[in-house]
């Protein structure tokens, strides 16, 4: 049964390297370019994933339970998070399947969040961590049960917010995106080629997530998708060799690995590229920072920002606003064009 | 009119686009930029930079595995 995640990682991985599924880039464009054009998009992933489980959880296939809100841990741990995927280049998805495309900085952030994220959970900051969380206000986690209203209410409120976002954007009249002449045809050009709408990714992952809860469920790891406690696992297991530690979501992370790897080399997209020492100090920092505020909050943009916001727990939509907050910090600090080198070379028409 | 070249094999997004935006602040009107770039995400990121500009996309096309090249005009 571990398998199915595999699988459903390697879905995953295909979808968000083709479909070009950037959070950091989502929430980085608020801030800079000013839009919400991603942001949207992955509104969108969030409702659909919030009607799928909350059927499967009418149903009695999967229980949502959130346990009381850990205001103090969410709110640093979502801030330092999103500091760090602008420093890193990538959230934790975005680091997986850049990792895959052969992106030599994003092994650095893969590798030092994976060794902060265990190092947080199970290592010496351990004590630290389980401290800030235990800060928590109220008894009830979820959004529903401080308003006294059923999730429904919530899912009609965020399905209709996701569909008038959505619809916004695509009926607003613009200019076309140019594209890159075709070279393949039919469903391999679509596959391997074709630049996918944001919001038909965004719906894919959705559906992905609803999968997710399921196939997690049946092997006894009681969540949806999750990306830190697995690299955190990864990184405990390579260094003690317990088994106990290889659980369904690890098999999820190196899916996503697997995945955008065959949708990487398969599109022509996969080079090794070794990018500066200033990038790669960054993608060291961005991804320690990853790790620690990942541990903290419970969660990344997926465990967190994807995940549990679709169940309503407060824990979830308070450390995805964080994360834009911390995201927006860092790329105020960090984000400016190169000095001087930022002059274009000058050649003479034609050439 | 001129064409520009930018070189930004080894930038990962979103630097491509701000060195982009800021190359285009100096040129003058007419002119064409081409931006040589290699960060994957760049090939959905700068062609919608370019339309939410109404700045013209004279070429665009791949130069190798994860490679391209984009020739945007300032409008």
């Amino acid at each position: 049964m571990l398998t199915t995640g595999l699988l459903i990682g390697a879905a995953l991985g295909f979808v968000l390297q083709r479909g070009r599924f950037c959070v950091t880039g989502a929430f980085r464009d608020v801030w800079i370019a000013k839009n919400t054009w991603w942001l949207s998009a992955f509104f969108v992933a969030i409702a659909v994933q919030a009607v799928g489980i909350w059927v499967l959880n009418a149903l009695g296939v999967i229980t949502l339970e959130a346990s009381a809100f850990p205001w103090l841990a969410t709110i640093v741990g979502g801030f330092v998070f999103g500091f760090g995927i602008v420093l890193a280049g990538g959230c934790a998805t975005g680091t997986y399947y850049r990792t895959s495309e052969g992106l030599v900085g994003s092994w650095f952030a893969l590798i030092f969040y994976a060794l902060f994220a265990a190092v947080s959970k199970y290592g010496p900051l351990a004590g630290t961590t389980e401290a800030v969380r235990g800060v928590t206000v109220g008894t009830q986690g979820s959004i529903h049960e401080t308003l006294g209203v059923s999730p429904w209410v919530l899912v009609l409120v965020l399905v209709g917010i996701a569909g008038v976002w959505a619809r916004h954007h695509l009926t607003k009249p613009r200019a076309r995106f140019a594209t890159l002449p075709p070279e393949k045809t039919g469903l391999n050009h679509l596959l391997f080629e074709k630049a996918w709408n944001p919001f038909a990714t965004a719906l894919v992952i959705g559906v992905i997530a609803i999968i997710a809860w399921p196939a997690s469920w049946a092997t006894g790891r009681e969540s949806g998708l999750g990306i830190t406690t697995p690299s955190a696992n990864i990184a405990s297991y390579l260094t003690t060799g317990d088994v106990e530690l290889v659980d369904w979501g690890v098999f999820l992370v190196l899916g996503i690995l697997i995945g955008s790897f065959i949708a990487a080399k398969g599109s022509g997209e996969f080079k090794l590229r070794v990018p500066d020492a200033q990038t790669i100090v960054r993608s060291i920092g961005g991804g320690a920072l990853m790790g620690i505020g990942a541990a903290w909050a419970g969660g990344c943009t997926i465990g967190n920002a994807l995940v549990a916001t679709a169940a309503f727990e407060w824990q979830g939509w308070v450390s995805f606003a964080v994360m834009i907050l911390g995201t927006g910090a860092a790329a105020k600090i960090f984000i400016a064009p190169r000095k001087k080198s930022a002059a274009p070379g000058r050649v003479p028409a034609g050439v | 009119m001129a064409q520009h070249v930018l070189e930004t094999d080894g930038l990962v997004c979103p630097f491509p686009v701000v060195e982009a935006k800021a190359a285009m602040a100096e040129m003058p009107a007419g002119d064409e930029l081409v931006i040589n770039f290699d960060c994957t995400q760049g090939t959905e990121a700068i062609p919608r930079w370019a339309a939410e500009n109404g700045y013209p996309v004279t070429e665009f096309s791949k130069r190798g595995a994860a490679e391209w090249s984009i020739t945007v005009q300032k409008a």
